[in-house]
């Protein structure tokens, strides 16, 4: 486990006195935990997600060793790591200055605030902590009984997979179920349902493996892997470990903007009304400012979240209602005008044909925000549904990538496919577009063949009620 | 934080799998040339993130935030625009360097050209690095002292006078009984080893050209690196003249001349006689050309200096020809008529930088 000793007496003070401060003007949280780690130790972290107990993958370790580079040649710097559970955890760097200390416990109680309220991570699962340990347990156990190659494999295939799932179902699950969502698990219920899942199929008859009921919407290809594949238990496992913990992390995705923003909002409003003295101010205005930089050609999402959050603001709406109520997609398309536009110096840019630079092209707010929304539509993921799992009445799965102007990336894509067929153990097909024509993709596990189709996708635009009708 | 350390040396196994899967790409690309530390190597891996579905890049265009006029470029290439909102969580598609040890790169190379460990030339033994505590003898300070082997001659020497008994087990050593570890020297086989990189910079040696020499001599130090503990490298460059330099210019130097290979040689013979001594040094010339010599008579003098001076004092010496436009490759011609049959001199000959592999087997191949 991590190594972390309390904090020290000065921090501890400035935790009681920051809580303080967030509770008065209206933030509410779970308990926040706060632990001081070194450099090391928070990269460690970094790596596994957040989580001090994962499954092996090196994956993590290459994460590791990009994030000690990045550190170590002074190109990156983690100041803070927040983890939505209750508890809420909250790890500092020892390597702090006090003021970036008490920037970040401010910084954390607003993130601790979006995670108990905004509706998105209302469905999450909120002793993730224990749960992905006990992932990680069944995992090793996997790999004492099978080896390392053989469930490696598997995991890489599996995690090659895992934006195949559907970012609105858990909410809309828990919506269906009735009444406010989460209910949390005594720790006794939690226990024997990690037991019944690592011991395979008993649970499956006394029906409290949470998985399988997900499996009806077509963009949770993963879930329908889970359930429907020709996969050994062990392998079956590790595929819901997989979509369980995507799942989890679907929220985080899709409200990165907001979440950043209201805790940048937040830690900016506390610092400079209650905190900040005259020693700190320029170090604080050092640090925020470039929290908040914005690069030409890159949106910095602090920045768009922060001013977001400021714009609302100004037209005086309330703010805690918006900060439950929105995903990213909504909140810009509920705020973002041409006064906006114009304040925060957004624009669109183009990639001249001529000479191959990129180009401000356009500041014209509607056809920026068009953009701003298409490009975040999904989480920023192609969304990819199962069309028919009996293509053509050979069992063959025919999936279809939601066409909305972004092309995939075609190698990339067909090595995927390539990882359906064999989870799937039978050819599998994936309708896109390039180029302006129709393409199929289709593969047997091994080869990719590329076929051109003369029906194109249905364009964007299609609700999941049509296409289960369909 | 244990288990990512797990992790990590996990991740670089698999990278060195990768990498001694792809060691003959990189055996003839100079991607790695600079790259090299006192005790590593530090190599791009592109790429080994796991397939997933992504978008491609045929949108072209994104929102960005600042200042600007229409039609005005922005800095950066906004790579990351049309992910807006999601940076930072993206994965990007970062080129990750990771650090090999030199001692596993090496041996990489080693199993993938299957070159034989160096033999430590001739019978040449020095008494390097003390020695172990090994012997006994009589005489030494206390704090040595063998306490089994004295309490055995102790015990001896009770028994024999027969003061022994065995209710009063009691035996007391006297000086005579004493015995004190001593240190015995070993002598091992020296490892001191210099190399010393001669390379034609004339005006017909192109840049590809010196650069498959800079490939060469990468992979060349890096062997022998692996086999001596003490090594030292020796730049030396020239046309009508030589001179010795230091590494950065021998990799990056760009000049143009006559070309007059004796010149080096001196240079060469100069270090051997004055700092390397073949007493204390296992020599390893290596000298790179295109062949083209200024005259047949500087060849002529090369090839006594060969003979008379350089190989009796050397372990090897290797002259690697490189293919280019203008030059003959008379010089290669020449020294394998002259001294074909000697042992201690090896010549290859490289087209272009797929031969690089054959090359460095050729050289290293001998073991000697």
């Amino acid at each position: 486990m991590v190594r972390s000793g309390p904090l020290p007496a000065e921090l501890r003070e400035l935790n009681v006195q920051i809580e303080g401060i967030a509770r008065a003007s209206g933030l509410d949280f779970f308990p926040v935990i706060f632990k001081l780690l070194d450099a090391r130790d928070v990269n460690g972290l970094a790596a596994y997600g957040g989580f001090p107990v994962r499954y092996p993958s090196w994956r993590f370790g290459m994460e590791f060793e990009r994030l000690e580079k990045g550190y170590s040649w002074g190109l990156s710097k983690i100041y803070e790591l927040v983890i939505n559970n209750n508890p809420t955890y909250a790890y500092l760097v020892n390597s702090n200055s006090l003021m970036e200390q008490k920037l970040v416990m401010a910084h954390v109680f607003g993130h601790a605030d979006f995670f108990k309220h905004n509706i998105w991570f209302k469905p999450t699962e909120r002793q993730m902590v224990d749960v992905m340990a006990a992932h990680g347990i069944r995992v090793r156990r996997y790999i004492d009984q099978y080896g390392t190659d053989q469930v490696e494999a598997f995991l890489d295939q599996a995690l090659a997979l895992d934006t195949l799932i559907d970012p609105y179902l858990p909410l809309r699950e828990a919506r269906q179920a009735g009444g406010p969502v989460a209910t949390p698990l005594s720790p006794l219920e939690r226990a024997k349902r990690s037991f019944d899942a690592a011991s395979g199929s008993r649970a499956k008859e006394q029906g409290s493996v949470p998985a399988p009921a997900r499996s009806h919407s077509p963009l949770d290809v993963l879930g329908f892997l889970a359930e429907q594949a020709d996969l050994c238990e062990w392998q079956r496992d590790i595929l819901r470990i997989v979509r369980e913990e995507a799942y989890y992390f679907v929220p985080q995705r899709m409200t990165k903007v907001m979440n950043e923003g209201w805790a940048s909002f937040w830690h900016s409003r506390i610092m400079t009304r209650s905190l900040l003295g005259p020693a700190d101010i320029i170090d604080f205005a050092d640090c925020h400012s470039g929290a908040t930089a914005s690069q030409p050609g890159q949106l910095n999402p602090y920045k768009l979240g922060i001013d977001l959050f400021r714009h609302a603001a100004e037209r005086g709406e309330d703010l805690f209602q918006l900060r439950a109520v929105h995903n990213d997609v909504s909140f810009i398309d509920a705020l973002v005008d041409e006064e906006f536009a114009r304040k925060s110096e957004l624009f669109l840019y183009n990639r001249n044909a001529r000479t191959g630079a990129m180009e401000v092209s356009d500041r014209d707010w509607r056809a920026i925000k068009a953009q701003l929304l298409a490009s975040m539509a999904g989480g920023g993921v192609p969304q990819i549904e199962l069309l028919d799992a009996d293509y053509e009445g050979r069992g063959e799965l025919l999936l279809q990538h939601r066409f909305d102007g972004r092309e995939l990336q075609l190698d990339q894509a067909g090595v995927t496919l390539s990882q359906v067929a064999k989870m799937w153990k039978r050819p599998c097909h994936l309708l896109t577009q390039s180029e302006g024509s129709g393409l199929r993709l289709c593969s047997d596990g091994e080869e990719v063949k590329r076929i051109e189709t003369a029906e194109n996708p249905e364009p964007e635009g299609d609700s999941d009620e049509q296409r289960q009708a369909s | 934080m244990y288990r990512i350390e797990q992790d990590r040396s996990r991740f670089r196994e698999i990278v060195k799998g990768r990498l001694r899967k792809d060691l003959r790409k990189y055996l003839s690309s100079s991607e790695l040339l600079g790259r090299r530390g006192d005790k590593s190597v530090s190599i791009p891996i592109p790429q080994i993130e796991l397939p997933r579905f992504r978008f491609g890049d045929n949108s072209n265009q994104g929102v960005g935030q600042g200042p600007g006029k229409e039609g005005e470029a922005i800095d950066g290439d906004g790579q990351q625009g049309d992910g807006a909102g999601v940076a930072g969580d993206q994965e990007g598609q970062h080129i990750l360097e990771v650090d090999v040890d030199l001692q596993e790169l090496a041996e990489m190379l080693g199993e993938e050209l299957s070159l034989p460990n160096i033999e430590p030339r001739g019978d040449r033994q020095m008494d390097s690095e003390g020695g172990k505590y090994s012997g006994i003898r009589q005489t030494g300070p206390k704090s040595l002292r063998h306490f089994r082997r004295t309490y055995d001659r102790a015990l001896r020497r009770v028994i024999a006078s027969g003061e022994w008994d065995p209710l009063q087990p009691k035996v007391i050593p006297i000086h005579d009984d004493e015995r004190i570890r001593s240190c015995k020297p070993v002598p091992k086989p020296d490892s001191s080893a210099v190399i010393i990189h001669m390379m034609d910079v004339s005006g017909s040696m192109g840049r590809e050209q010196k650069e498959v020499v800079r490939i060469k001599a990468f992979w060349i130090d890096t062997w022998l690196r692996s086999q001596y503990n003490n090594i030292e490298v020796v730049y030396i460059v020239h046309d009508a003249t030589a001179r010795i330099v230091d590494k950065e210019t021998f990799f990056h130097i760009r000049e143009s001349g006559g070309t007059k290979i004796s010149s080096a040689y001196d240079v060469l013979l100069e270090q051997i006689r004055e700092v390397y001594r073949p007493e204390d040094w296992n020599i390893y010339p290596f000298h790179y050309s295109d062949g083209d010599n200024w005259s047949a008579r500087d060849t002529e003098k090369c090839i006594t200096l060969l003979r008379d001076e350089i190989l009796p004092r050397v372990n090897q010496f290797c002259y690697g020809q490189v293919k280019s436009a203008y030059g003959s490759g008379q010089f290669l011609k020449d020294l394998d008529g002259a001294l074909a049959h000697d042992p201690r001199i090896i010549t290859s000959s490289v087209e272009d930088r797929e031969g690089i592999p054959g090359a460095i087997k050729d050289f290293l191949g001998a073991g000697s």
